[in-house]
């Protein structure tokens, strides 16, 4: 108070009564608050009350008051106004707020004798927290016990009155027996101090509405502002009820953070040119949608339907350790690499078991999985062509290139930049983008030295086909020598000749488009036109590492597919020798049981796939997390701190902060899923671990873009991109689709391991199904309808069909340029005529204008003639 | 046993290759500033700026400013690299002197007199270019080299002692009342405290140009953060490479002192 005082000091004479009231008033408020706490439980009570004309004409007044408040200060009024409101819902209504007027307006003398005992500021606000839960407890009682108070309470006199209500308090407070003498401080607080306040953070608003205007020097001015706001700002919240104002005070601090988020973000989008950085995000997220319902159908209709119902670890001998890998299954090594107990379990192929159904739902198991298999790749493509298409309409027709510079001219700046380092990015976003826009004009105009560009352009090329051989024949010569250490035994190896195809796949992945980036710098292409080679050097290079692998993989399967032959046969003479040796040596030939892990096997070459294609995704994380935190975090750590002791400019010259690769990071994510696609099929844990993968890379990349990367110095227009990542998708889907067909159609199942064990192609399920699930009229329509006489015409009327839609679709697009085009014209003519309406007008008013001169000469003349006469006339009549 | 395979070594050879070829220039700056320089040192036992001093006092005809600038140019391109301003940021500089004719110029940095007589050729009648050089060597050739320029001492005052020194004593030793144009080309690390030490001194008057080489590379960051922050300046940066070199980027940072508004 006595610092309230000391600012008022500061003030003026003129201000000296206004502020001595406030003082006053000031005092007056806290006690209010803590009264109007209490009151509003007694509003609580007097719903039922009815109401009174008198007060109901004085409640118009505050209204009226209340909302010319509103006009001037809108918004904080709002927070006040939301939160009476609150507190009327309460099941209230307006009625229960009058009545507290009420109540105040009859009180009003009793409370000013009372005032010198209710000083006492201490405690109160504990006490106020204290009873917050208390009177919340009480709500339900206080109603109905006051309820008959209070109707016999309105017919007594104001005395009556007055005195009654310490009754109520004391009644509701028996518990709180410490609290009693506060309740009945509390219920001192008068009503027309509340007004004063009230009528004061009005004045005080008017006050900084019209201080612009005030004929005062500039320092009281400041002094007058600040005292007003403060006061403002504390007593606003206030005028709420008890409850609400912290509410108030929180919702004030919580927009304020919120504006402060929103600025800061606005700065960092535009600071990063995050157009292009976002539609990486964007797209990440697309993915993780997709890879989520991949992931549900897998481990929703095959994981855990195999582990719950299917039958358990060890009852066969698909689903155990064998003996000689018992000892190391459970170390982390092989862990890691996906063997021991991560082999034989739900997350591969090769657990799974061929019994039809499993469990008590009769869950047709195999089923399922190949159905699922089936399901993911036709549901990435539906995705994949529906976002295609949606795009494709996005994109719009015609060309968007006309009056390229009048929209950069006149719509670039953004108006709600705050600050100048956000200003000074945003300036050289737009001069960058203007240098784009003329580099591209003038790319389209100049022609010189035609033949040094295209021998650069060939030689460039050249060197990439030679990079791309290379690092092919480096994949095959690795895929090649783990073979040749497979046949040794990967014991014999170090962990980095066991992991080198990961190894050499990711690391080739890396760096190579690095390379064809220098290269490309040879070609002096355009920026786009150097985006579009550039990502496809990047394609043709993940490609065929992608297909080398795969190569390699085939190589293998055979080489397994003969091992199991072996096997098989070993495997028949085995038993017979069990059995010949059982039958020899008992003759009661009873049941031998072997233990599942004793049982030979053969070399289930599903699940190697699987493993192959979890170890690739793994290796491929790993990687693209360590670059990232090595040669983007670790790099700008480098540089910024480096850079107070170097002996130039690390920031801004040399190594410098590394740049955020849109373009190379989505299309490794595109392999990526490309990997996922072909391998789940044999590794029912790859959707769950990509899910995994990409959660994760989402914060991480969005950690390193926001910490450690620049904004890329060429910028291009991103927008028309977009379709072409997805056309690049389809085809990688196609791609990956491909080899995993070719193997469930082609190469016959494992013999003791998987769910089509035992069958000839893995297909087979399908018809296993129709002929004992359906009725057999089914199996013959369906037979009939798989006949080639039908599939035949049917494929011929959807390729007319697609034919048909294809060739509207362009003439639709044709007649919108067509269309496009006539409105230009139509415009231009619009303004042509417009011209020489205008033309016309003002030869019109020239005309006018001339001929206005000339009978104004004429008049002038005549006039003067006249004027002439009359002096004439005059000096006539005077002489 | 951390034996890596070199199949693994050999995919790393993309990103050998990208590393060199995009920071070629560098590697040609290193070898031509640090390896020929160190070589040279050892074969004939003088410094760099006596070498170039020789080979412009054989090549150049003295008394003729351009004949020496085109002598060092060669030599600076051909046979060896010194940092000096370049003919190509030079002309930057001539522009801004023709345009604005100051009567008092400050050079920091006149290491072996190239930029001196560069400046002093395109000043006004009656101006006056003081040179400030720390290296006692260094500015016995710029000496030298002023002076074969035909540039007397009326004209170029050569100041030999660190420039954070001279700048609080320029007021009361050389009676000057106010820097027209400054031209900053010594240590990239005392850009900054000199330019708030002449600040101070209150050498600088409205319009006066600071005109600071080699902001980009090597780069004084704190420089442009303080310019960009004080307010003081109305500033610009003409981009342009490095002297003798052609793929590093350079600019110099102009500023016009405005004072206090």
């Amino acid at each position: 108070m006595s610092t309230a005082g000391e600012q008022d000091a500061g003030l003026s004479l003129q201000e000296e009564h206004e502020s001595k009231t406030h003082r006053t008033k000031r005092r007056d408020g806290d006690r209010q608050k803590k009264k109007r706490r209490n009151e509003r439980r007694k509003g609580g009570t007097r719903a039922g009350e009815g109401e009174e004309d008198l007060q109901a004409v004085s409640e118009k007044r505050e209204r009226s008051k209340r909302k010319r408040a509103k006009s001037k200060q809108e918004t904080s009024r709002r927070e006040n106004n939301e939160e009476e409101e609150a507190q009327l819902t309460g099941g209230k209504g307006t009625k229960a707020r009058k009545d507290i007027r009420n109540e105040k307006t009859r009180r009003m003398e009793k409370e000013e004798v009372r005032e010198v005992e209710e000083n006492v500021d201490k405690g109160k606000k504990k006490q106020g927290s204290t009873k917050k839960g208390e009177k919340k407890e009480d709500g339900g009682k206080q109603l109905v016990k006051g309820k008959a108070r209070e109707v016999k309470k309105k017919k007594h006199k104001k005395a009556e009155t007055r005195y009654s209500e310490p009754e109520t308090s004391e009644e509701d407070d028996d518990e709180e027996e410490d609290n009693d003498k506060d309740v009945v401080r509390l219920e001192c607080l008068s009503p027309e101090e509340l007004e004063k306040l009230k009528e004061a953070v009005d004045e005080r608003k008017k006050l900084i509405q019209s201080l612009r205007g005030k004929p005062w020097a500039m320092k009281k001015k400041l002094v007058t502002l600040r005292e007003s706001q403060e006061f403002v700002e504390k007593y606003e919240g206030a005028l709420g009820k008890g409850k609400g104002r912290k509410l108030y005070a929180y919702k004030v601090l919580m927009t304020k953070k919120w504006m402060k988020f929103q600025r800061d973000f606005e700065n960092f989008k535009t600071g990063c040119s995050i157009v292009t950085v976002a539609s990486y995000f964007l797209f990440l997220r697309w993915m993780y949608g997709i890879n989520m319902i991949l992931f549900g159908l897998t481990f929703g209709l095959v994981m855990v339907p195999e582990a719950l119902m299917g039958r358990p670890y060890g009852s066969m001998p698909r689903k155990t350790v064998p003996r000689a890998e018992e000892a190391s299954a459970m170390d982390f090594a092989v862990l890691w690499d996906f063997g021991g107990y991560a082999q034989y379990s739900v997350l591969f192929y090769g657990y799974y078991n061929n019994q039809r159904t499993v469990g008590w739902l009769k869950f047709r198991m195999p089923l399922s999985y190949f159905l699922v298999g089936v399901g993911t790749v036709a549901y990435s493509y539906m995705v994949v062509i529906r976002t295609m298409a949606r795009n494709a309409n996005e994109s719009g027709v015609g060309d968007d290139n006309s009056f390229n510079f009048s929209w950069k001219m006149f719509t670039s700046w953004d108006y709600l930049i705050g600050n100048a380092e956000t200003a000074d990015n945003k300036f050289a976003s737009i001069t960058t983008s203007f240098k784009e826009a003329i580099l591209e004009e003038q790319e389209s105009h100049k022609d010189d030295n035609i033949h040094l560009t295209r021998f650069l352009r060939v030689l460039a090329n050249f060197l990439v086909l030679c990079c791309l051989a290379g690092s092919g024949y480096l994949i095959y010569f690795v895929v090649r020598r783990s073979q040749k250490f497979a046949l040794d035994g990967l014991e014999n190896h170090t962990w980095w000749e066991r992991n080198e195809v990961n190894m050499v796949m990711s690391l080739l992945g890396m760096f190579c488009p690095m390379l064809f980036d220098v290269i490309s710098t040879l070609e002096n292409y355009h920026p786009r036109v150097a985006l579009q080679w550039q990502l496809g050097r990047i394609f043709a290079l993940f490609l065929g590492n992608l297909y080398t692998f795969i190569i390699a993989l085939m190589d293998e399967i055979n080489l397994k597919r003969k091992e199991e032959k072996i096997v098989k046969f070993n495997i028949t003479t085995w038993e017979a020798s069990l059995y010949n040796g059982t039958v020899s040596e008992n003759s009661t030939a009873s049941p031998v049981t072997i233990h599942p892990a004793d049982v030979p096997r053969g070399p289930c070459w599903e699940t190697m796939v699987g493993q192959e294609f979890v170890r690739l995704i793994i290796s491929d994380t790993m990687t693209t997390y360590i670059t990232l935190l090595i040669g983007d975090f670790l790099r700008a750590v480098l540089v910024r701190f480096l850079n107070y002791c170097w002996c130039w400019d690390l920031e801004a010259g040399f190594p410098s902060y590394s740049e955020f690769d849109v373009s190379g990071n989505v299309l490794g994510l595109i392999f990526n899923q490309g990997m996922i696609w072909m391998g789940s099929f044999y590794a029912p844990c790859l959707p769950a671990l990509n899910v995994i993968r990409l959660h994760v890379s989402m914060y991480l990349q969005c950690w390193a873009v926001m910490c450690c990367n620049v904004p890329q110095e060429r910028v291009f227009k991103a927008s028309g991109s977009n379709n072409f990542y997805m056309a690049m998708l389809l085809v990688i889907l196609f791609l990956s689709t491909l080899p995993a067909i070719y193997t469930i159609v082609s190469i016959p199942p494992s013999f003791d391991c998987g769910p089509f064990s035992g069958k000839n192609r893995m297909f087979d399920v399908i018809h296993e199904t129709l002929e004992s699930d359906f009725p057999p009229w089914f199996s013959k329509v369906f037979s009939y309808a798989s006949n080639p006489g039908l599939v035949l015409p049917f494929i011929l009327l959807m390729v007319l069909a697609i034919y048909y839609l294809q060739s509207t679709s362009k003439s639709y697009r044709e007649a919108n340029v067509e269309l496009k085009k006539k409105l230009q014209m139509q415009n231009e003519e619009n303004k042509r005529k417009n011209k020489r309406a205008a033309l016309k007008a003002q030869m019109d008013l020239e005309e006018a204008r001339m001929t206005a001169q000339e009978q104004q000469r004429n008049n002038n003349a005549s006039v003067q003639d006249q004027e002439s006469g009359s002096l004439n006339s005059n000096i006539n009549k005077e002489y | 046993m951390l034996m890596v395979s070199p199949a693994i070594a050999l995919a790393f050879l993309p990103l050998l290759l990208t590393l060199i070829i995009r920071y070629r220039y560098f590697f040609v700056l290193f070898y031509r500033a640090v390896l020929i320089r160190m070589w040279k040192d050892c074969v004939t036992g003088l410094s760099r700026e006596e070498r170039a001093f020789q080979y412009v006092l054989t090549h150049a005809t003295p008394g003729d400013p351009d004949s020496i600038l085109d002598t060092f140019d060669v030599w600076c391109s051909k046979v060896e690299f010194i940092s000096n301003i370049g003919p190509k940021k030079g002309k930057i500089l001539d522009r801004l002197l023709m345009e604005h004719s100051p009567l008092t110029v400050l050079e920091l940095g006149a290491h072996c007199g190239y930029s001196t007589v560069r400046i002093a050729r395109s000043l006004p009648l009656g101006a006056r270019l003081y040179s400030i050089e720390m290296d006692q060597r260094n500015a016995a050739i710029a000496e030298k080299v002023i002076r074969l320029a035909g540039f007397d001492d009326d004209t170029v005052e050569l100041i030999v002692n660190p420039s954070d020194e001279v700048i609080p004593q320029l007021r009361s030793d050389y009676n000057l009342e106010r820097l027209d144009f400054v031209f900053m080309d010594h240590w990239k690390k005392c850009y900054l405290p000199d330019l708030q030490m002449l600040e101070g001194s209150g050498l600088l008057g409205k319009g006066s140009i600071i005109l600071a080489d080699n902001v980009l590379f090597p780069g004084a960051p704190k420089f442009l953060r303080y310019i960009r922050k004080s307010g003081l300046y109305e500033w610009r940066i003409h981009r342009a490479t490095l002297e003798y070199s052609k793929g590093i980027r350079d600019g110099m940072a102009e500023l016009v002192y405005q004072g206090i508004k």
